[in-house]
């Protein structure tokens, strides 16, 4: 129940006009860079292994997957809670949504490699697949551990719920963004009902499916491996990256002027307490998965985290030790620390600094999960300093690219706000805490 | 002269009245007062000058002294008083001590955060002069009111009882101590 007197019509006359000025020469500039970096990632496959340059894709595809599937599920979330501080950012989170559909699409090349090259990137695809070129013995079809996970581990599930994910999502971003773009025209509150009761469904179908194809893309590459943790990982992951995309977006809209007298110290105050929030779950999520294999201590779980401490033929720290330690320390105790801090969620540079570091280490917990599945005929893992690593840049580069123009693309179609959102008067006036 | 007062108090109407109010009790530097409204009144802090609360200092104390019971707790039963090896780990690691620290860090920022808030607001506080005034029960019901308390440096009985008619106050009278 709101407290305030403001009505949605009394605050709203100024911001009105549409959000086109927005510089399309801004959406260039992302397309430019993007399709540069795709040209050039598509380029390394002339330099370097092929397979390679899939992995860099894949670490390219989760990261920006990751922050598109935090903002549907964040925006679904908004709707089930009916939450009112939240109207404001969720209109840009909507307009990110809209990256789903060349998700999809530059996604089509790993898609074509199970066709053609099965066994390249994911093994298992493979039953021929000779282990010996990673440190194995026998093939992949006499591998019992496979035998008994096929079930799901084959390339027509792998097709099946790639596309079946991809449709869900591209589906209900649509069907989000549609009704809420909808009820700036109409102010109807109809709109405001169909996206709960599309959120009620949504939420759970997402989980699923996110669960099913961070299990098929990223965790199957060690197909050996068990872990009850690796969804809700990915899940806090995305989260946390969208909540960090949310920042930037808010606090450079603000910076702009577009958001001045509309984003308030107390909108920045539950984003960053939903930063931390995420930064906690982050850890305990992590720290489970760790320490319940670390405390089973059963080999076909303990030899994932090995790989990512030591030299499977001679025992040697390799590199993937530090990048653990900078995930530990960079990933939870650092952000945890600063985001204790109230000032600091309100501090439109300390904010937005905070949100590129943590957006920077979910593609590094992206390599981490990705990259030391490619081992050598010894069975260690590539090192994480590494030429091909251009590779994975130029992918990151190049895919974000796409979902930047998209976003900027969609950006200047709408209002900048929803200005007709049953909730908006609540938004504008929000009041939690008296800033000192 | 009778005995110094607790304070003076005074009745405003409305809530734009007593935020008003409040700004101009604040600008003319008065520390120890208070307001008193019969709903929350949104933005009234800052009209009142109150800075943030210092609890969250000791929630962060009472988080790092949880976690260092919990760490501390393990080492001690495990490592020292009885070494015992289970499942072939060593005496102690930090990892089978982490359960048990952050469930006592947030049981233990939990009592902090309580327990900071009663002592920081004076809590338990089954006496407060202001009770005796006859127009607290309308305070809590449909009026609100300004205190202001004799210790404050700023306190005078003239020249406050003045202050408090000018910015509008209504049945200023003095509190019994």
């Amino acid at each position: 129940m709101s407290t305030h007197a403001a009505s949605p019509s009394s605050g709203i006359p100024a911001f009105s006009a549409s959000a086109s000025a927005t510089g399309a020469p801004a959406a260039g500039r992302a397309l430019t860079i993007g399709v540069a970096g795709i040209v050039l990632t598509a380029l390394g496959m002339l330099f370097t292994d092929p397979s390679k340059i899939a992995f860099s894709w894949l670490v390219g595809i989760t990261f920006w997957g990751g922050i598109a599937l935090g903002m549907l599920l964040l925006v679904m979330i908004h709707h089930i809670f009916d939450a009112s501080w939240s109207v404001v950012l969720r209109r840009q989170f909507e307009h990110g949504l809209v990256s789903f559909k060349w998700l999809g699409i530059l996604f089509l090349p790993l898609l074509v490699s199970v066709v053609l090259y099965p066994g390249s990137v994911w093994k298992w695809m493979d039953p021929h697949y000779d282990l010996s070129q990673v440190g194995g013995h026998g093939t992949v079809g006499s591998d019992e551990l496979w035998v008994k996970k096929s079930g799901l581990l084959n390339p027509t599930m792998f097709i099946i719920v790639t596309i079946a994910s991809f449709a869900i999502w591209v589906w209900l971003s649509a069907r989000l963004r549609r009704a809420s773009f909808a009820q700036d025209a109409d102010g109807d509150v109809k709109w405001t009902r169909q996206n709960r009761i599309t959120s009620a469904f949504g939420i759970p179908v997402t989980a699923i499916t996110l669960t099913l194809a961070i299990i098929l893309w990223v965790k199957s590459l060690d197909y050996h491996w068990f872990s009850t943790m690796y969804g809700v990982w990915y899940f806090a992951n995305c989260a946390r990256a969208a909540l960090s995309a949310g920042v930037i977006m808010m606090v450079w809209l603000w910076y702009r002027g577009d958001l001045k007298g509309i984003l308030n110290d107390n909108h920045l105050y539950c984003i960053g307490m939903l930063m931390l929030t995420f930064t906690v779950f982050w850890g305990y999520v992590t720290f489970s998965q760790y320490f319940l294999i670390w405390n089973a201590n059963v080999p076909e779980e303990t030899f994932w985290y090995n790989l990512r401490e030591i030299n499977n033929s001679d025992g040697q720290p390799n590199q993937w030790k530090w990048v653990g330690m900078t995930l530990l320390f960079g990933h939870f105790f650092w952000p945890f620390c600063m985001l204790l801090s109230y000032k600091r969620k309100l501090n439109k540079v300390a904010l937005p600094r905070l949100a590129v570091t943590i957006a920077a280490i979910i593609l590094l917990d992206m390599i981490y999960n990705v990259w030391p599945s490619k081992k050598n005929a010894l069975g260690d893992p590539l090192p994480f300093l590494a030429v091909h690593q251009i590779w994975t840049l130029t992918a990151v580069v190049g895919i974000g690219g796409i979902c930047i123009w998209a976003y900027l693309k969609s950006f200047s179609t709408t209002k900048l706000i929803p200005i007709r959102d049953p909730r908006i008067g609540e938004c504008l006036t929000y009041h939690e805490s008296s800033p000192d | 002269m009778a005995a110094q007062p607790y304070g003076l108090v005074a009745v405003f109407d409305t809530a734009p009245d007593i935020y008003h109010a409040a700004e101009r009790v604040r600008d003319a530097g008065y520390k120890f007062w208070d307001c008193i409204t019969p709903c929350p009144v949104h933005g009234l802090d800052r009209a009142m000058g109150v800075r943030r609360s210092r609890v969250p200092r000791i929630s962060l104390m009472g988080g790092i002294l949880g976690f260092t019971t919990g760490m501390l707790l393990i080492y001690f039963t495990d490592a020292y008083d009885y070494p015992l090896i289970v499942g072939g780990k060593p005496f102690f690691s930090p990892m089978f001590a982490f359960p048990v620290s952050y469930e006592l860090t947030i049981l233990f920022t939990a009592f902090a955060t309580i327990g900071g808030m009663f002592i920081l607001n004076g809590l338990p506080m089954h006496y407060h002069p202001v009770l005796k005034s006859n127009h607290i029960l309308r305070g809590l019901d449909d009026k609100f009111l300004v205190v202001i308390e004799a210790r404050d440096p700023k306190f005078n009985l003239n020249a406050t009882r003045a202050l408090l008619e000018n910015i509008g106050g209504k049945e200023i009278t003095e509190l019994e101590a």
